[in-house]
Formats: structure tokens, C-alpha cells, sequence
């Protein structure tokens, strides 16, 4: 990388994080993931949960809080390049000196960031019109965790981006993979209660290791070496979807000039 | 060193077709063509849609690899070494697509100005210049999905022009604008080129390559048929007049019959709304009107002129009559 290199990228992942924010408020789907469903699925399970105790209202905000930020992850974060594609915004970008890793990258931070709304609305929704309680209890690991969930989760939000032009068969997976990420990530419910064998699937999740940190420090105070483990996992598993996202952009931008598909046309 | 040294470059496209038994047809859109151009040429690509021009372009903009050949810009090749040319090229394709149209011009050419790596204070001085430079100062803070296609396509030359470039790709950039909108954009064209920039332009608008280009090179099927200076590429037809006849639907075995005269080199057809316009080249002038209106009987005819050829008369024979 040439020196100076590094300052760039950091103004391009700012311009393109306030970029995003300023187009994605005006856009009805992405308003629908963020705020509507989240709060139908936190009124949902507050019927359902909410006798059971103060302890597992804060469980039901952080976890319908959680669906949201999925939903961000797999619809925006992983429709970030087709997307572009359809506005025939790629072929400009591709075609600059910038990487488009690090234009994606920007994205999918102001998508996951803006999708932690959908947790507040939820706290908001719980606190005022059902009148619980709610305080995190430990909120300085709380914040770290959900510093490490943004982190993680743009990660792997370059990933799915790649992943969803290089084969568009996946993508029309991309509906189906919604749910099962709650039920595998353990957003509403503890992974104990699924079968043994689906607990590895949930171990490579970067959701599921979010859930843990946020759930441990929003209804309990965790000791650090407790709480290192879901952080420490979410820093590798992030590295780890870093290098895959590097190799599938490089394979899929050489692929898209050798097919002509970056044009969308 | 030529700005833009292009040998033997060819595109093949490959398309699936059929449902059961499915075939790869392949469709040459680039047929080994060879052509440079210097520092601070104006320099055009002209020819009928599907010609290949914007493959061609997007060849040299490092968007599309080529099946074969080369190409360099600058001295760097545009497969192995495409970063070092994507920060020293400026490129626009036609249309009104490629720019964000729930952001404001300004805030397009701030976001654009930054993946070039354009300074930020440099950026906010720059910006107004280009505004001013393609007529959009009073707009700039409005979004541009308010814009008409002719802003759009004056924007996209402000943001293409963000970082300076030394060499401008232009791809129609006039298509689909009402007259008043491309006479706009080729005075900026020119103004550009009066700053030496090198620009390479790809249009079907024979006027266009007539007015703007120091040489023009006509493609047809993938293929250069001529290149030269519009003054020399005008001399292909100088044997020639061009009658100009008006008539108001005509029956392709007509058009058949008269492109079968044997004083007639070529015919084209241009559709005007209810009308249509016949160009027939040939070598006798105003002696050809009597045999042309005899073939033309029964067929309702209005105005019918003679004139010297120009750049599109020369480019139509050029392509066979494909226009």
C-alpha cells in the first residue's frame, strides 16, 4: 500500500458511511427491517415471555434488537454490490482507484450501524408502552460488545455481498437464510434447547457470538475472562471472513470484466 | 509513446443458448483492432449501434478484459495494470445511470472525488470550478433526481473531471439529449480539449465527429473500415452527390429496387415521425431525380433535393448503408 494510503480509504469509508445513511433513510424496505419488524417480534415474544420476569425482557429487546441487525446483514450489507449494479453505479466504481472492498466496506458499517436502531426502538417500545423495568447491567461490556458485533458483522456482510454475485443461486437462498440465523444464533431462545448436532453451525457464526456478549452483558455482569471468549471469537471469525471477502472480491471482479456482467445491462 | 496504443484487440462475448440442449454462441463485438492516439487528441470511434464502440471503451477502461490483443494507456496495460490507469483516466458512458440520485450534484461530486483520493480541501475548491464549468452551479445542492438527462450527463463530465485526469473517455455523450443539451455538451467538450486533455469519443453522430474530432475512426461489425481526418474520410464520397428525397411510406421492395439502380452507390433511410427521408448516393447528381421518382411511383413524395456530401455521407458508405 502507497503511504497516505491508509488516510484515503479511512475519508472514503466515512464519506461513503454518511453517504449511505443519508440515501437508506428514505427508503421503505430498509425502514420496514429496521424498526417494523423487529418491534412485531419483540411484541410478539413480550406476550409470550414478558411473566417470566424484568431478567428476560431485557433478553427479548437485545434478541429482537438482534433479528434486526441480521436482517440488515443479509438483505443491505449482502445486496450492497448488486445493488450498485442496478443503479449502474459499479462500473464508476470499479473503475477508480479505490478498492471496492473498502467502498463496501463503508456500506455495510453504515447498514449494521443503522440497524442498531432497530434495538433501541425495541428497548424504547418495551420500556415506554409495556412499562418493564430495563436497564443493562453492565454497560461498558455492552458497549465493547456491540463495538465487536458491528465490527464482525461487516466482515461478514462482505462476504455474503461477494458470495451473492458470484453465484446468484445463493442468493435466491437469501429469504431462507433469515430465520434459521435467529434460531441458530440463539437471538430469542439459548442454542441448549436445538439438537447437539446444529451447535458447531452456530459456533461459526459471527451472530451467534454477538448474542452471547450482548445477552451476557445487557442482563447479567459478566468477569472479563468470561466475557473475552464471545469477544475473542468475534475478532477471529471476523479476521477469518476478512481474508475469504479479500479472495471472493478479487475472484469476482476479474470474473465480472471477463463476463461483461458488471454493467447490469 | 502514444497516450493510447491499441494492437490486435479483440471481444468475444459468449451467450447461452436454448433451454434443454443449451449452446454457447459466441458473438465478436471486437475484431483485431489497431489504432493510437497522441497526447491532447481529440480522437473519435464512430459507427452504427452495436458497432463495438462501448465494448471498445470499456476495454480501455479497464472494466471489460479483452479476449485478445492489447491495449495501453500511458504506457500501462489494461489487464495486468489496471490501478495505475484507473486513477489517471476520466471515463462517462451514455445515459443517466452511474450517479447516486438521492444525493445532491454536489454531494455526488464530493463522494465521487474521494474514491479518486482527491484532497478534501482541494475537493471543495474544485467542486464549484466544475459546476460552474458544466453550467450546474444553481443546482448543485439540489438532488439529482430532479435533474433533467442532459444535467445528469453534464454532471457525469464534472465528476469524470474531479481528479484531473489526463486522458478522457467519452462514451455518446450526447445520446438521448434534445439539441439545445448536446450543443452544451460539446462546447465543454471543446473547452476541454483547448486544455489539452486527451479524449477519446465514441458517437454515431456524424456532425458530432465532424465538429469535434482531428481524426475519426469508422467501426462497422467489430472492425475499423477507415480511419482519418473527417476532411479525408469526407474525400471517400467526393465523386458523389447525395439526393435527398422525402416520402411518405415507402415499401421495402421499393427501397430494393432503387439500391438495385445501377447508378446508385448507396440508400439510406432516416424515419422523421410520419415521414421518412431517403439519402441515395450516386454519381448523377440531379440527373438521377427522373429514374428515382420513376421507381418511386405510387409512393407519395414530397421534397426532393440535391447537396454535397458530408462526414455522414462518407461514413454511410463506409458501413454500407447501416444507419
Amino acid at each position: 500500500m502507497k503511504p497516505g494510503m491508509m488516510k484515503a480509504y479511512v475519508h472514503v469509508i466515512k464519506l461513503t458511511f454518511i453517504f449511505t445513511l443519508k440515501q437508506s433513510m428514505t427508503d421503505a424496505f430498509i425502514l420496514f427491517g429496521i424498526f417494523v419488524q423487529p418491534l412485531l417480534i419483540a411484541i410478539m415474544a413480550l406476550f409470550i415471555l414478558g411473566d417470566q420476569g424484568d431478567g428476560l425482557v431485557i433478553f427479548i429487546v437485545v434478541g429482537s434488537g438482534l433479528t434486526g441487525l441480521w436482517d440488515s446483514v443479509l438483505f443491505q450489507s449482502g445486496n450492497s454490490i448488486t445493488r450498485e449494479r442496478w443503479t449502474g453505479t459499479l462500473e464508476a466504481l470499479v473503475g477508480m482507484p479505490t478498492p471496492l472492498a473498502v467502498i463496501v466496506f463503508g456500506k455495510n458499517l453504515a447498514f449494521v450501524t443503522q440497524s442498531l436502531s432497530s434495538m433501541i426502538v425495541a428497548y424504547a417500545f418495551a420500556s415506554i408502552i409495556f412499562g418493564y423495568p430495563l436497564s443493562i447491567e453492565a454497560p461498558t461490556l455492552f458497549i465493547i460488545s456491540v463495538v465487536m458485533t458491528v465490527l464482525s458483522l461487516v466482515c461478514l456482510g462482505l462476504v455474503l455481498a461477494t458470495l451473492f454475485v458470484l453465484n446468484p443461486d445463493v442468493q435466491r437462498w437469501q429469504n431462507g437464510l433469515e430465520f434459521p440465523v435467529f434460531i441458530l444464533a440463539g437471538f430469542l431462545f439459548p442454542i441448549a434447547i436445538l439438537p447437539q448436532w446444529t451447535t458447531p453451525l452456530s459456533y461459526i457464526l459471527a451472530p451467534y457470538w454477538a448474542a452471547v456478549a450482548l445477552h451476557m452483558s445487557s442482563g447479567g455482569k459478566p468477569d472479563i475472562l468470561e466475557i473475552s471468549v464471545p469477544w475473542a471469537m468475534m475478532a477471529l471469525l471476523g479476521v477469518l471472513y476478512l481474508f475469504l471477502a479479500f479472495w471472493l472480491f478479487r475472484k469476482m471482479l476479474f470474473k465480472a470484466r471477463v463476463d461483461a456482467t458488471l454493467s447490469g445491462q | 509513446m502514444n497516450t493510447i496504443e491499441v494492437k490486435e484487440l479483440r471481444r468475444i462475448y459468449k451467450t447461452n443458448i436454448g433451454v434443454i440442449r443449451r449452446k454457447v454462441k459466441e458473438i465478436v463485438a471486437v475484431d483485431g483492432i489497431t489504432f493510437d492516439v497522441n497526447r491532447g487528441e481529440l480522437f473519435g470511434l464512430l459507427g452504427p449501434n452495436g458497432a463495438g464502440k462501448t465494448t471498445m471503451i470499456k476495454m480501455l477502461t479497464t472494466l471489460l478484459i479483452p479476449t485478445g490483443g492489447t491495449a495501453k494507456i500511458l504506457g500501462y496495460d489494461v489487464v495486468d495494470q489496471a490501478n495505475e490507469i484507473r486513477s489517471r483516466i476520466g471515463f462517462i458512458f451514455g445515459g443517466e445511470r452511474g450517479l447516486y440520485w438521492r444525493l445532491s450534484g454536489i454531494d455526488n461530486l464530493r463522494y465521487f472525488a474521494s474514491l479518486y483520493h482527491v484532497d478534501p480541501e482541494v475537493t471543495m475548491k474544485r467542486i464549484p470550478q466544475l459546476l460552474e464549468l458544466v453550467g450546474l452551479s444553481d443546482r448543485g445542492e439540489e438532488k439529482v433526481e430532479g435533474y433533467s438527462r442532459g444535467m445528469k450527463q453534464r454532471l457525469h463530465i464534472a465528476r469524470t473531471l474531479l481528479h484531473d485526469p489526463e486522458i478522457l473517455f467519452l462514451d455518446e455523450p450526447t445520446m438521448g439529449l434534445d439539441p439545445v443539451g448536446g450543443r452544451e455538451i460539446r462546447q465543454v467538450i471543446r473547452d476541454l480539449q483547448s486544455e489539452k486533455k486527451t479524449i477519446l469519443l465514441t458517437t454515431h453522430y456524424m456532425f458530432e465527429a465532424d465538429a469535434l474530432c482531428e481524426r475519426v475512426a469508422v467501426i462497422d461489425q467489430g472492425r475499423i473500415v477507415a480511419l482519418d481526418t473527417p476532411e479525408a474520410l469526407k474525400q471517400v464520397v467526393s465523386d458523389l452527390s447525395v439526393i435527398e428525397i422525402e416520402v411518405f411510406g415507402v415499401p421495402e421492395e421499393i427501397l430494393n429496387q432503387i439500391r438495385n439502380l445501377p447508378f446508385v452507390d448507396t440508400v439510406s433511410v432516416e424515419d422523421l415521425d410520419q415521414k421518412q427521408a431517403l439519402h441515395v448516393h450516386s454519381a448523377k447528381g440531379s440527373e438521377a431525380i427522373p429514374p428515382l421518382l420513376s421507381a418511386l411511383e405510387g409512393v407519395r413524395v414530397g421534397k426532393v433535393t440535391v447537396r454535397e456530401p458530408t462526414l455522414e455521407d462518407a461514413y454511410v458508405r463506409l458501413v454500407g448503408g447501416k444507419v
